[in-house]
């Protein structure tokens, strides 16, 4: 009896493993990876495209899994890498692409953009591109190595209500920025109950910043850190609003975390302006409860923004099977009508001109119009310079020290000599 | 690995001594102090908390066998859960703790985001999680102290504070060093916590030595200087075990 049951066990071990064994072996669809870095509404949104992708088509198939925010998921990228198990498809931020690109990482997308699958790069809405994102430096470009994905701008939301409510227009430069923060921040004795302004203490603002001001991050050969001063007036700003005139809240918690806080205080009604990122538009107008509005940054000398989001890009290292179906997949998300729907789903900007110009979102932005404010902020879109040492300036230099200006730690005129001193020695070390 | 320059994408370059320079250069001496003053801190304050709620708790009835238990569960829940919940509790606007000192008319602080203050948050809150395993164990220690002593001193016509200092507090020397040692060992290694609620923010006000590494290591890809610092650190902690064990070992007291 007990025999029997052993020869039975094994029997049902062998024939599952056979089983698992055999579609393996059988032709199905070429599987590759897709790692992205979107929680919620916008991971919802993806993954449902990605099904859609798979069900659009037979030869292949992604497998899509969530990463972490793009930091952690850099991380994780970098371990794939150095044991070349690189995901097929990925998404990056434009400033990590310089650094990554020097390090053999990415595929060149050039072949397959002229190849038999290949993609109508023309219509491709200008700003939104890798060429139209980066400064070259005078240097010749470098080769095609990713297609937008989720593209967007900082943009100011404001709570329409408490703005009509206090008589308040819409800021559209610094001193009224000021000036409204003030109107519209509550207090009740030593409390804050509203604060008029709110904005995460973050490198991609301070960037918009910065540009407002007049100035620059980089020399335009791109060899020397030219920030200092405009950076300065930039952070002093922040530092003014939080620790002078009180309107500000700095949101706590270090890079996305902050992010969070800003938009839950808003939402919350805690705060009435804040800047952040087009892409939280769609998740912002599910949860508000009072009417939203939305405005360019207010400038100074000129107004300004940079871009944001991810870019696709494609593993060198990967199988040439997987990287065919990974180039199916992000060519298919970046066509029009796929654009269209992640667009509408999200609010991020659509990166295809034909997809901008074409009825179905020519109407959709008639009845929302806080969509178009991003797309017709691309016109002041600032580019960022390609050299390597970029996405270090950003993590090492500038995004962990901003904070201690405004905490009164040191002076905002302290942090960026600090600063200048420490990017210039990176761009040395790149010469 | 710690005598190379590491980004996990491009191959390991030998720099020697390069990454062990740049550590004592830098913030690293703010991030030893820091983690210092957090174990410091966990420490005294647990052991202490423990012992008194092990003496207090110290009895066969029902009720202080369920104060023990709810104590204990705070020491078995995830870190993430509870990091997660002070950090709602603690915020300055809509936190449960501002809104009880509000009721008594006191002025709360940000809590975790003032840097004179949020380093000693994070002790106060690793404490409330952790207080239970002390307990446990000084109650352990308690409860092999034989009763006849206390029958003994007290025919002699000792206190109670008395009977504490020269009855219970010598029998649980082993017991107290044994906490020690182990609490500062697990206090070096605290992680969680400073990754949930401040990742070493604000600043580097809670930048304490794991959190360290795991940022060089996989926030800046400086791989060789992260394994630089967690060599440094088994130095360390080393040393300190060491140290604890030489300084308290003729004062601890062992009975057969």
């Amino acid at each position: 009896m007990r025999h029997a049951l052993a020869v039975l066990m094994i029997a049902g071990f062998l024939g599952t493993a056979w089983g698992a064994a055999g579609p393996a072996a059988a032709q199905g669809p070429v599987v590759a990876q897709f790692w992205y870095s979107f929680g919620g509404t916008n991971r919802e949104v993806t993954e449902a495209h990605i099904k859609r992708f798979n069900e659009s088509q037979s030869k292949y198939k992604i497998e899509g899994t969530f990463q972490g925010d793009y930091f952690e998921a850099l991380a994780k990228i970098r371990a794939a890498a150095a044991t070349k198990t690189a995901p097929a498809a990925f998404h990056v931020i434009g400033e990590a692409i310089p650094q990554l690109a020097a390090s053999g990482l990415f595929e060149n997308l050039e072949p397959y953009a002229k190849g038999v699958n290949g993609a109508n790069l023309e219509d491709y809405l200008p700003g939104q591109t890798q060429h139209t994102y980066f400064d070259y430096l005078g240097k010749p470009a470098a080769p095609l190595m990713a297609l937008p994905f989720f593209r967007s701008t900082p943009i100011l939301y404001y709570n329409a209500g408490m703005l009509a409510a206090k008589g308040v227009k819409v800021p559209a430069t610094w001193d009224e920025l000021r000036d409204a923060a003030a109107k519209l921040t509550v207090r009740e004795g030593s409390e804050t109950k509203t604060y008029g302004f709110e904005v995460p203490v973050d490198w991609w603002f301070w960037y918009a910043l910065l540009h407002e001001a007049g100035g620059s991050l980089l020399t335009p050969d791109g060899k020397k850190a030219a920030f200092r001063d405009k950076g300065t007036e930039a952070l002093q700003f922040w530092v003014d609003l939080v620790n002078k005139d009180k309107t500000m809240k700095r949101p706590p918690g270090k890079d996305y975390n902050a992010w969070t806080v800003t938009n839950t205080d808003f939402i919350n009604g805690r705060a009435a302006m804040i800047f952040t990122s087009t892409a939280f538009l769609n998740y912002m107008t599910e949860n508000a409860k009072f009417k939203l509005g939305t405005a360019f940054l207010p400038g100074k000398v000129k107004q300004a923004v940079p871009t944001g989001g991810t870019f696709f890009v494609i593993a060198r290292d990967a199988p040439p099977a997987q990287k065919e179906a990974g180039w199916a997949f992000i060519k298919w998300m970046t066509e029009p009508a796929q654009t269209i729907s992640l667009s509408k789903a999200t609010g991020y900007m659509p990166i295809r001109t034909s997809a901008v110009n074409s009825p179905e979102m020519q109407a959709f932005y008639k009845q929302n119009p806080n969509y178009k404010t991003a797309i017709d902020q691309l016109r002041t879109a600032q580019r960022f310079p390609y050299t390597p040492a970029l996405i270090e300036i950003q993590r090492e230099v500038i995004q962990p020290n901003l904070e201690a200006a405004v905490l009164g730690i040191k002076t905002a005129a302290e942090i960026m000599q600090a600063a200048e001193a420490k990017a210039n020695e990176i761009l040395a070390k790149q010469q | 690995m710690s005598l190379y320059e590491w980004d996990l994408v491009m191959p390991a370059r030998w720099v020697g001594a390069a990454n062990y320079r740049a550590l004592v250069s830098t913030e690293f001496w703010e991030v030893v102090t820091n983690t210092v003053k957090y174990s410091v801190g966990v420490v005294v304050l647990s052991q202490t908390l423990g012992l008194g709620l092990a003496v207090l708790l110290n009895d066969r009835t029902r009720l202080g066998a369920l104060l023990q238990a709810s104590i204990f569960s705070s020491y078995v829940v995830s870190w993430v859960a509870v990091s997660l919940l002070w950090i709602w509790l603690l915020d300055p606007q809509y936190g449960l703790v501002a809104y009880l000192l509000r009721l008594v008319g006191l002025r709360g602080v940000n809590w975790l985001g003032d840097h004179r203050w949020a380093l000693w948050t994070l002790v106060l809150v690793t404490v409330w999680k952790t207080v239970g395993y002390p307990m446990v164990i000084y109650l352990a220690g308690l409860q092999a102290i034989p009763g006849d002593l206390y029958e003994a001193a007290a025919l002699d016509g000792a206190g109670g504070w008395q009977r504490f200092r020269h009855i219970t507090w010598p029998l649980l020397t082993p017991t107290t060093l044994f906490l020690m040692v182990t609490l500062t060992i697990t206090s070096f290694q605290g992680f969680d916590i400073v990754k949930i609620m401040t990742q070493g923010g604000p600043v580097t006000a809670t930048m304490i030595y794991v959190y360290y590494i795991y940022e060089q290591a996989f926030q800046y890809f400086k791989l060789g200087k992260a394994s630089a610092a967690v060599v440094l650190f088994f130095i360390g902690i080393v040393t300190l075990t060491f140290a604890q064990w030489l300084v308290f070992r003729r004062r601890v007291h062992y009975t057969t």
